[in-house]
């Protein structure tokens, strides 16, 4: 009786222990802050699960996709296993807001490093305030120039900004010009009278101006208007061969009041944003065909980069539909931050800063188009790139650069009545 | 610019006027019988899209089908927010008027939200999308529509107000409550009245929009300002104001986007409002003070 | 209208304390933007509250003064603190503008010229290259301190925004008392009876929108030099003119603390039920948010301070033997958001 006593006193301190070491495993708790509610919402939902699904490869594997970094689970090993926890804040699409979560996140949350904010404003004063607190900050999917011009020393960002995607407009027409001889002559501009919008904007003003194309007009519309009629027509008016669109939430009434009055230029080439979310060929149906638009990712370069596809599958599999530009990105970017912790061996915010000036991924281990991932002493990462698409038959087709492609631009896209 | 694009241009501007005007319409009489600005307006706009989103996405009905029946239960709702809520503020102080109907504004959003997910949702293929062609012009169909059946809708409205016994109880309600209560009208039941057809009016014209604007929680937002400097331009309370004056400034805001530059569109039409309000306070059609 | 000493006094105490009690940056953070929030609901108070010319337009002096000083800064070095100044100084000369167009507007009319104006002075800074229209301004971080006006602690913060508020409250108690004050309650309660005695009534509305315009500005520049980053959406819209006047509505308008009281409930309000309901994404929040503004201003309309002083006036009548009905009656009769005589806009069907 005494030995059973005993023994199951040795026993019950050994499940103990066990369980105290497993508990001693470290979590690293990583803030993101995203619009979770207003206009934007249903994008910041789309992110959201991308980084539950990286979050959740990284802890616990994902079966099949060996190329791709942590894809044996167990956690970063270079912290003993300790699995990432995400704290998710909702920034409302106020700038304040996204301050305070920040804020919120470093010192209630104790998170080692923060992701986010999607609206380059918000992004903004979020990252300022880890600037302040010294806590790295990875941005994924804001592409306002301006954030990597203030020389932080926190900031980190691993999407190209939107300098190289109206670089990418600007090249594919210089493209198209010479593969199909013809001239462009005349560009327009329609963009929300918002930061991103009119930095968009701006951009291809100088673009143009560098390229030899003639802007004939800039059309800016307010963000949150009930009819597109003055802009439509304003366009008409001013017959560019090109139109270059910056839209969110508008790309599809645009599309829709475009062809209820009739107009169309030659091609559209549109900025991402509305043009790309999952709504806007859902909802527009055979409307959509024959717009481009720029983008970061697209499922059919799976086709010539198989891990793509191989991880897509999986994510739809799970969250019912495919990646999108910035679902792609913002998975992408939780996999560098691992990667910096993962190297940093500690959740010392410094160590993880060094770790990740110290990034060098190659093209092999991302989902997206890039050449890979190191960062400039800004903050950049200098290896992204964009990609153009088309929509085709209902699904966005890559179309240039023409190495990554896998269809022929249709150019010029075809009037309302010559469809069907 | 041409001619034709102007005149183009023109009757856009009035088609989304219409709109204006029936969305203003329910505002107004709010207002008028009972002194209360509905921040909360733009909300049964969006409840009105709902309703048609939803009746078409469950049973495959088109939104000009089911128009009555979304009517009726905007009208059933702001009858059931009047015995709710508003009953109990019809005596406090404006400023207090003002926060309750601010707060049900954001209150709405916010459940809207909840239960319906912020994603935009469209009405694909209505049967009346596609453009109309009359002569040198081509309208949107769905906007065509929407415009008749804002005429229509404010037809029914004044009608009832100015040929029925139970309208001219609400309308001797706005201009004297104590007059009227004397004569044995219900002030209450004019009430539950006032914001039963106001929400109906409202969300007759979310289910006109519904045809060709996209839903989501929020899109009250993009009307509300408009429909309060409508209501305020054509004169708080009156309901053919209300509905000239959203005329008049779907034209300005389309009008003047053309000719001066669409960012400004809004500016325009806020500036020419508080000059009319320079020399006539009272708005449009609004009683002289 | 007495006023407990005792609370007053303790309420500064923990002001002056609190930084030194409580160490945590978020709490610390937080209680800075209630502070914000009360000064700039305090300025708004002096015209809203105090001379009952319910403006909800105001975000437009604010964001006049966040980019006042801002402009100056960035454009020409000018120190933050002159800046400031000079940002409140412009937010009371426009002030006349917007008093021109608006004040010989009556009720619910007025109240729409407020928003009119305020929404045209956003359009114009969303597409003014200069002021860096929808893109925005951003205030660099390489000098800190004092002088600059920048800090990397929020504890400045805290002290900049307690100072300010004291400024605020300051004034609006000077007014209370002085001939101004009187004035813009006979404005407020008894126009009519006010021009009889020969006030100008149109002057002394000015005088308000000055004093509260010039308030309100300086409010601006603070947010401009705590967040580093200003642009036409967050300190020119109609929301922010909104929660100016929210935040005395709930305190208790026309009252000196009723602003302080109303930012410290709205902000706990709003900061709780973001950290624990945002993070879903479900709006639960704002659903949360917006229930409590609704049963607060249909259940309590004379705000927090209101409440309190129409119960201590009505336990104090029944203490002197009224019965339950003259208690009540006396007590809304001492309540400080008396409706004021309501002047009739017309209706016609």
């Amino acid at each position: 009786m005494n030995i059973t006593w005993k023994f199951k006193l040795v026993a019950a301190a050994a499940a103990l222990a066990v369980t105290a070491g497993a508990q001693a495993q470290q979590e690293i708790r990583i803030g993101v802050i995203y619009p979770l509610t207003g206009s934007l919402a249903s994008s910041g939902a789309e992110m959201r699960d991308a980084l539950e699904f990286a979050a959740d490869i990284v802890n616990n594997g994902l079966k099949g996709v060996p190329e791709l970094p942590f894809s044996a689970g167990g956690g970063l090993s270079g912290l003993k296993g300790a699995k990432i926890k995400l704290v998710f804040a909702d920034h409302q699409g106020n700038p304040q807001v996204g301050a305070s979560e920040a804020e919120r996140l470093i010192t209630q949350e104790h998170v080692v490093a923060l992701m986010g904010a999607y609206n380059s404003n918000v992004t903004q004063t979020a990252s300022q305030v880890a600037e302040r607190d010294k806590i790295p900050f990875l941005n994924a999917e804001s592409s306002s120039p301006t954030l990597t011009q203030r020389h932080f020393k926190y900031f980190f960002r691993t999407t190209p900004d939107d300098a190289l995607f109206v670089r990418n407009a600007f090249d594919f027409m210089k493209d198209i010009e010479q593969t199909r001889h013809i001239k462009i002559g005349s560009v327009a501009t329609l963009a929300e009278n918002t930061l991103f919008g009119d930095q968009a904007a701006k951009l291809q003003q100088q673009y143009a101006a560098a390229q030899g194309f003639n802007m004939v007009k800039q059309v800016s519309y307010p963000a949150k208007t009930t009819q597109l009629t003055s802009e439509v027509q304003t366009l008409k008016a001013a017959n560019p061969t090109v139109l270059l669109q910056s839209s969110y939430s508008e790309a599809i009434l645009s599309m829709k009041t475009y062809k209820e009055l009739g107009y169309l230029p030659d091609m559209l080439i549109a900025n991402d944003a509305g043009f790309a979310d999952t709504e806007f060929i859902k909802t527009l149906g055979k409307d959509a065909e024959y717009v481009i638009s720029r983008e970061v990712w697209a499922l059919d370069i799976g086709d010539k980069k198989p891990i793509i596809k191989k991880v897509d599958d999986l994510f739809k599999a799970r969250y019912k539909i495919d990646f999108t530009g910035n679902s792609a990105r913002s998975f992408t970017g939780l996999l560098v931050l691992a990667d910096a912790i993962n190297r940093a061996g500690s959740t010392d915010p410094e160590a993880i800063r060094k770790a990740l000036i110290a990034t060098n991924i190659p093209s092999s281990a991302l989902i997206m188009p890039w050449k890979g991932v190191k960062f400039d002493e800004t903050g950049q990462n200098t290896q992204g790139a964009g990609i153009l698409v088309q929509v085709r038959d209902g699904k966005y087709s890559t179309v240039w650069p023409f190495d990554l492609a896998s269809k022929d631009v249709v150019w010029p896209m075809p009037k309302w009545d010559a469809r069907k | 610019m041409t001619a034709e694009l102007l005149l183009q241009t023109l009757a856009s501007g009035v088609l989304i006027g219409l709109i204006y005007a029936l969305v203003a319409i329910g505002l107004t009489m709010i207002f008028g019988v009972m002194d209360i600005v509905n921040f909360a307006h733009g909300e049964f706009l969006m409840l009105g899209m709902y309703s048609s989103f939803w009746l078409f996405a469950l049973f495959a009905l088109d939104p000009m089908v089911t128009l009555p029946l979304t009517v009726l239960m905007l009208f059933a709702f702001g009858v059931l927010l009047y015995k709710l809520v508003i009953k109990r503020i019809i005596d406090a102080p404006p400023l207090s008027q003002i926060f309750t109907t601010f707060g049900l504004m954001l209150l709405f959003r916010g459940l809207a939200q909840f239960f319906w997910k912020p994603d935009y949702r469209t009405i694909e293929n209505s049967f009346v999308s596609g453009s109309v062609h009359l002569a040198n012009f081509q309208l949107g169909r769905p906007q065509v529509v929407a415009g008749a059946g804002a005429i229509i809708v404010t037809a029914v409205v004044w009608f009832f107000l100015h040929r029925t016994k139970l309208g001219s109880a609400l309308e001797a309600t706005a201009s004297d409550k104590e007059a009227a209560r004397l004569m044995g009208i219900d002030s209450h039941k004019m009430f539950g009245l006032a914001w039963g057809i106001g929400a109906a009016c409202a969300g007759a014209a979310g289910a006109l929009l519904s045809t060709f604007f996209p839903i989501f929680p929020e899109v009250g937002a993009n009307f509300i300002l408009i429909a309060f400097v409508v209501v305020n331009l054509g004169g708080f309370g009156s309901v053919a104001g209300a509905f000239w004056a959203g005329i008049l400034v779907g034209v300005i805001e389309v009008m003047g986007g053309l000719l001066l530059g669409p960012q400004y569109k809004m500016a325009i039409v806020l500036t020419l409002f508080l000059a009319v309000l320079m020399f006539r306070p009272q708005g449009l059609m609004g009683k002289a003070q | 209208m007495k006023r407990s000493p005792i609370l007053l006094v303790a309420a500064a105490v923990v002001a002056l304390v609190l930084p030194f009690v409580v160490k945590d940056a978020y709490w610390v953070n937080l209680a800075v933007l209630a502070l914000m929030a009360a000064q700039i609901g305090a300025a708004w108070n002096l015209v809203g509250g105090y001379a009952g010319q319910a403006s909800l337009g105001h975000a437009a002096f604010y964001g006049i003064g966040a980019y006042t000083s801002t402009l100056l800064l960035i454009n020409f070095g000018w120190n933050p603190w002159l800046g400031m100044l000079a940002g409140g100084l412009v937010a009371a000369i426009l002030s006349a503008v917007f008093g021109w167009s608006c004040f010989r507007l009556k009720g619910h009319y007025f109240t729409m010229a407020t928003i009119a104006v305020a929404e045209i002075v956003q359009i114009v800074f969303t597409n003014w290259e200069y002021a860096g229209s929808a893109v925005g301004l951003s205030i660099p971080m390489d000098s800190q301190g004092l002088r600059a006006m920048v800090f990397s602690d929020k504890v400045s913060y805290y002290w900049l925004a307690l100072a300010l508020l004291a400024l605020t409250l300051l004034a609006t108690w000077l007014v209370e008392r002085s001939f101004l004050g009187f004035y813009f309650r006979a404005i407020k309660d008894e126009p009519d009876a006010a021009r009889s005695i020969g006030i100008d009534i149109a002057r002394y509305k000015q005088v308000a929108l000055c004093l509260s315009a010039f308030f309100t500005a300086i409010g601006g520049s603070l947010y401009a030099q705590k967040e580093l980053y200003i642009d036409p959406g967050s300190v020119l819209s109609t929301a922010l003119s909104i929660k100016m006047a929210l935040v005395s509505i709930l305190g208790g308008v026309g009252t000196l603390f009723g602003p302080v009281i109303g930012s410290v409930v709205l902000t706990v309000i709003e900061e709780l039920s973001r950290s624990s309901f945002g993070g879903t994404g479900r709006g639960t929040d704002t659903v949360v948010y917006a229930a409590l503004i609704v049963i607060v201003a249909v259940f309590y309309p004379s705000g927090i301070v209101g409440w309190f002083k129409e119960r201590t006036a009505r336990r104090q009548a029944r203490r002197d033997g009224a019965t339950a009905e003259e208690a009540r009656a006396a007590a809304q009769a001492t309540s400080a958001l008396a409706a004021p005589a309501h002047e009739s806009t017309g209706a016609s069907l």
